[in-house]
Formats: C-alpha cells, structure tokens, sequence
C-alpha cells in the first residue's frame, strides 16, 4: 500500500485518473455480468419465467440460440458489452421495451431524493456531532447515542410505515404513495409535497450511521496535541472544533460521505418501494418479483457507476486537500472508527 | 506524554461499559419462546379464522388478528424461529466466507492481496440488498434455505476486510512462521493460529450481522420477494401491514414491528458492548 501514488495536476493525473475509473467500471461489470449468469436452472426461466414450461422444444433451441446462449460465457459477455457500449442493454421482460427507456424515465426521480436526504443527513449530522461532542459522556449526549443506536437499528420499511401512520393515516397531512398528484407532474411544488415522507423517512434511518462516525472522529481529533495548544491559547472549546477540528477531520468526513453512499442508496430504494416512488428502487424491487434480469443488470451497473464516481470523487477531494492522504486507509479505516450499524 | 495517558485513562473512564443485561435477557426469552413456541402459542399460527379478521388485541387475541383471520400472537413465536434461523445460517455462512477470504488475503502476497481487497471494495460498492435481490432473482423463488443463503453470501465483504487486517498484523509473529516452517497448511494455521486470534475482533461483527441479517430478511418478505405469506415469519407477518394500516388496523404494524426491532436493538446492544470491551482489552 506504500506505492508513490499519482500525484500533481495536469495531463498525466487526468488520464491516471480517469484510467482507474474505466478500469474499476469495468470490472463492475464483469461482476454483475457473472452474477446475471449464476442462475442454476435454466436462464431461459429468467428471460421467460414460467412461460418455459408451456415452450415446445423447438421454441426452446431457437429461443437459446437468438439469446446467444450457446455461445461461451466468455462470449455472451463480450457481446453483451459491446452492445451495452451502444446503450443496448437489452429488452425489459415485464415492460416489453429497451432497457435503457423505462431506466431513463425513473433515475432523475431517485437521484432527487437521494441528493435531498444526502444534503439533510450531512448537515444535521455534522451539528449533531459537535453537540455530542461538546458534552461528550454527558446525559445528553448518551441520550443522543442511545436513540441514535435505537433509530439506525430500525429497517427503513418500519420507520416509512410508522411515519405513514401517523403523517398520513392519522393525520392526514402528507400523501402516502407516490410521487405527484394525478395531473401535476410538471408542479414542483406538488412534488415536493410527496418528498417529504420519503426524505424524513431516509434521514431518520440512516442519520446515525454517518452522525456516529464524524462524533467519533472529532472526539479522537479533541485527543490530539494542537488542541491542548489551542486550549491554552485561550479558546473555547466550540471554537477549537469548528475553526480546527472540523478542518482536519475533514478528509475523514469526505471519506464518510463516501463510504455512506451504497448504505444511502440501499435505503432510498427500499423507501422508494414503500411509498410507490416511482424510481430505481421500485423498479429493482418490481423487476426482482419478475425475475427480470436485464433490468436488475443495468439498475445495479447504475448503481454501482454512481458510488464508484463518489469514491473517485472523495479521493480526488481528499488528495487536494491534504496531499498526504493515502486513500485506502481514510475511506475504509474510517468505517473501523465505529462503524457498525450495516443495513 | 504523562497528559496523553491521563486522556486516555479518563477516555476510557467515560465510557463505563455495563454488561448489557436488558438486552440478553430479552433476546433469552425471545430465543426460548420460539423453541418452545408449541407450548405458548394459544391458537394454530397458521389457522386463518375468518369471521374474525384485523381484530384488535384483546382477550381473546393478545395482539389481534391479521388481515387472514390468524393469531398475531402465535405467529410471533412460531415466525421467530424462520426469522432467527435464516440469520444465523446467513450468519454462519458469511462468517465461514470471510475468515476463509480475510485469511487468504492477509497471508498472500502483495499483489494478490491488493487484488482480493479491491474485489471487496467492489462488491461493496453495490448496496447490500440490491445485491441480495439481484442474486435472489437469478436463482429462482426463495425458500428459507435461499433466503439465508443468499443474505450469507452477500454480506462477508467486511467482515473479511476485518479478518484481512487481523490477519496482516499477525502473519509474521514467530509461533506463526513456527508453524510454517514444521510444514502448517492453510486450513491448520486458520484454524489452530488465525482464528483464536482474529475471533476477538471481529466477533462483535458478527453478532451485528445476524442483526442485519434479521432486518433484511424483514424486507425482503415485506416487500413481497421474500418468504411468501404463507410461509410464517416476522417479515412476511409484515407484509400485509401496509395495506391494514391504510384502513386503520394499526396493531398489524406496530406489534410485530415492535418486537423486531427490540431484537435488532438488543442485538446491536450486545454488539456494541463486544466491541467496547474488545477495544478496552487491546489498550490495556
């Protein structure tokens, strides 16, 4: 892990970059190629489902070779890639058309509220933090962990019903599914209206994972020396945390918002589902019912493309603001700082 | 350095670890109730009695009835036993995967070893239940077995990071080259010098994950491509909750729910405490 990495601007460092990306893109999706591929019956079943059983024979061999899966697996995935390079992943199963056009129509909605809940959870989470760490060991700031402990356990689908329950049943002041209101597609303001449920129950279960970790950063950041210097300078210790702990645990935070992607997109599907958000989430749990495969393929590669992007980004981030930073050791130590609440 | 080590001690001072009963206690009875659930259960879990359907909780019924006509209550015993079981196989299972893939990674050169970990790091990059669904749909409809199966081997990859780095600052202790040396195989130093030693420290991951494991189970049945209705655990219990909470029955949500996440808390509990003590342990 001690290896000179690329560093310094121009050219060389773009093309580096850029390099590792398409190389970690690819082998994304060698992976989700090989996992479409594990199926230990026939694949057929996954492209037809039960139709297979009512197929002739014949229906069965011409089905096979037009699918290419005679061919070796070598093959069908180079053939698969090369048509994927041409946006051509394929026909949806349930949807009876390309792929591509039913995942185009949905992404920009998950990405909104993934984008919205990513902003909320980081914001808040980041106050949290301080004010925990301001007091750390105090009644409050244990309450906090305790009821942070106590949300992060709970599975986003109980949190959005709970939240349905009361918002939606009982009081009856936000919609309970969807995305709009019939005929208001294009009004913002309506589909704000829906967000709310959605991104509340997004923040509520996931908030605590990434609050945890920035408090037990900054609370090993108040351990270090310079803060006894600042101390001894006379300044207070809200001061010292936002105007020099911040600062330095701010690789790490990068890294954490980082590392906090797969969890957060994972949740947002679920959430997705539950509320009949029209989004990735809904459409993987949909396509998953239908065994249809080509759909899960590209909502995973999606998926993947994005959190891959993020890592890139964070490391790019976290090399200009502190040169020294090797990257495997702050994004993935940083989960080994406390984090244990997977979802 | 004096200051340092008084930080320290006042740290560690601070965080005064209680053993956590309430949680063992609870996750006791609950583990027991389920066993025994034959003797609990007042009614036939899987009877559906439908002149009475979404009773609320009363004598008759303890927790009411589901949208089925069955006893909540029964279902409650008698679903713990799948719920419990798939995640402790999927436990059992990723656990196996990791120390057999952490090992391999921490003992191998270089190379492979950077390889491995970026292998991990990829995996990871999907979100666990996509990944879980994605499997799940490629080998057909789920059983119990598929279900703990799938949930197992989608989830070791931190666990193996965990086992890796373990394994990384131990593979050059003498006893380890000793064993080398006289001729140790793979399998003998995993098991005779790896494991006592890397089990400490990842053991509070492992009861986390059965936590995680329980949750996911809950999620999939709920949003149907998990365990179908018919088969009775928390998460397909769950799964017409949805559609009860929308016309009022509010117990068909909140019981089971209830008693899932008190699960998964107590287990996140005792994980915690794991984790505390192991790190007081490493520092003294």
């Amino acid at each position: 892990m001690k290896r000179k990495a690329n560093r310094g601007t121009g050219f060389k460092y773009a093309v580096s970059k850029i390099v590792q990306f398409a190389a970690t893109l690819f082998v994304l999706s060698l992976v989700v190629f090989v996992i479409s591929r594990i199926a230990p019956g026939d694949p057929l079943r996954a492209f037809y489902g039960e139709a297979v059983e009512r197929m002739s024979a014949e229906q069965l061999a011409d089905a096979r070779t037009r699918l290419g899966l005679d061919e070796s697996i070598f093959t069908q995935y180079i053939n698969w890639l090369s048509s994927a390079f041409h946006g051509d992943f394929g026909i949806s199963f349930k949807y009876k058309q390309s792929v591509t056009e039913v995942v185009s129509g949905v992404y920009m909605n998950t990405l909104i509220l993934t984008l919205i809940s990513f902003i909320i959870i980081f914001t808040a989470g980041i106050f949290i933090a301080v004010f925990c760490v301001l007091r750390e060991g105090s009644l409050a700031d244990r309450l906090i962990c305790r009821i942070g402990v106590a949300l992060g356990s709970m599975p986003e689908f109980f949190v959005a019903l709970i939240l349905v329950l009361i918002f939606a049943v009982n009081l009856g002041i936000f919609p309970s599914s969807g995305a709009y209101a019939i005929g208001q597609s294009e009004n913002i303001a309506d589909r704000l209206y829906h967000l709310v449920l959605p991104v509340m129950s997004i923040v509520i279960s996931h908030i605590w994972y990434c609050t945890y970790l920035i408090r037990n950063k900054l609370s090993e950041e108040l351990r270090q020396e310079y803060v006894l210097l600042c101390r001894v300078k006379g300044l207070t210790q809200r001061r010292i945390i936002y105007k020099h702990c911040l600062k330095n645990a701010m690789p790490a935070i990068v890294s954490i918002m980082a590392i906090f992607l797969p969890h957060l997109l994972g949740g947002t599907y679920v959430v997705e589902t539950v509320f009949s958000y029209p989004g990735l989430g809904s459409l993987g749990f949909e396509s998953a019912q239908y065994h249809d495969y080509n759909m899960l393929m590209v909502i995973s590669l999606i998926t993947g493309f994005f959190v891959v992007a993020a890592n890139m980004a964070a490391r790019i981030i976290n090399e200009r603001i502190d040169p020294r930073t090797e990257y495997g050791e702050t994004v993935y130590g940083a989960e080994n700082t406390g984090g244990t609440y997977e979802k | 350095m004096k200051n340092r080590e008084s930080w320290r001690s006042k740290y560690e001072r601070r965080d005064n670890f209680k053993r956590p009963y309430f949680s063992i206690a609870f996750l006791a009875v609950l583990t027991t109730g389920c066993l025994f659930a034959e003797f609990i259960m007042p009614q036939d879990p899987v009877y559906m009695n439908l002149a009475e359907i979404n009773a609320a909780p009363s004598g008759a019924h303890l927790f009411g009835t589901d949208t089925l006509g069955r006893d909540i209550f029964s279902m409650i015993w008698y679903g713990g036993r799948i719920s419990l079981s798939v995640a402790l196989i999927a436990t059992l299972i990723s656990t196996l995967i990791a120390a057999l893939y952490g090992t391999a990674s921490g003992l191998a050169g270089r190379r492979v070893d950077e390889f491995m970990m970026r292998g991990t790091e990829l995996l990871m990059s999907i979100p666990n239940i996509l990944l879980i669904i994605f499997v799940q749909a490629m080998i057909g409809e789920p059983t119990v077995i598929s279900i703990a199966v799938v949930i197992g081997i989608t989830g070791w990859m931190p666990v193996a990071k965990m086992v890796r780095s373990e394994v990384k600052q131990i593979r050059n202790s003498d006893y380890i080259l000793a064993a080398r040396t006289m001729g140790g195989r793979f399998l003998y130093l995993l098991t005779r010098h790896l494991s006592p030693n890397f089990m400490p420290a990842i053991m509070f991951m492992i009861v986390t994950s059965v936590g995680s494991a329980i949750a996911a189970e809950a999620t999939l049945s709920f949003l149907g491509i998990g365990l179908p209705t018919n088969v009775i655990s928390w998460g397909s219990l769950m799964s017409l909750s949805q559609q009860a909470i929308l016309s009022g029955s509010w117990h068909l949500l909140i019981i089971p729910g209830a008693v899932l996440v008190l699960t998964i808390i107590s287990i996140t509990d005792i994980g915690e405490y794991l984790r505390a003590a192991g790190r007081r342990e490493r520092l003294l």
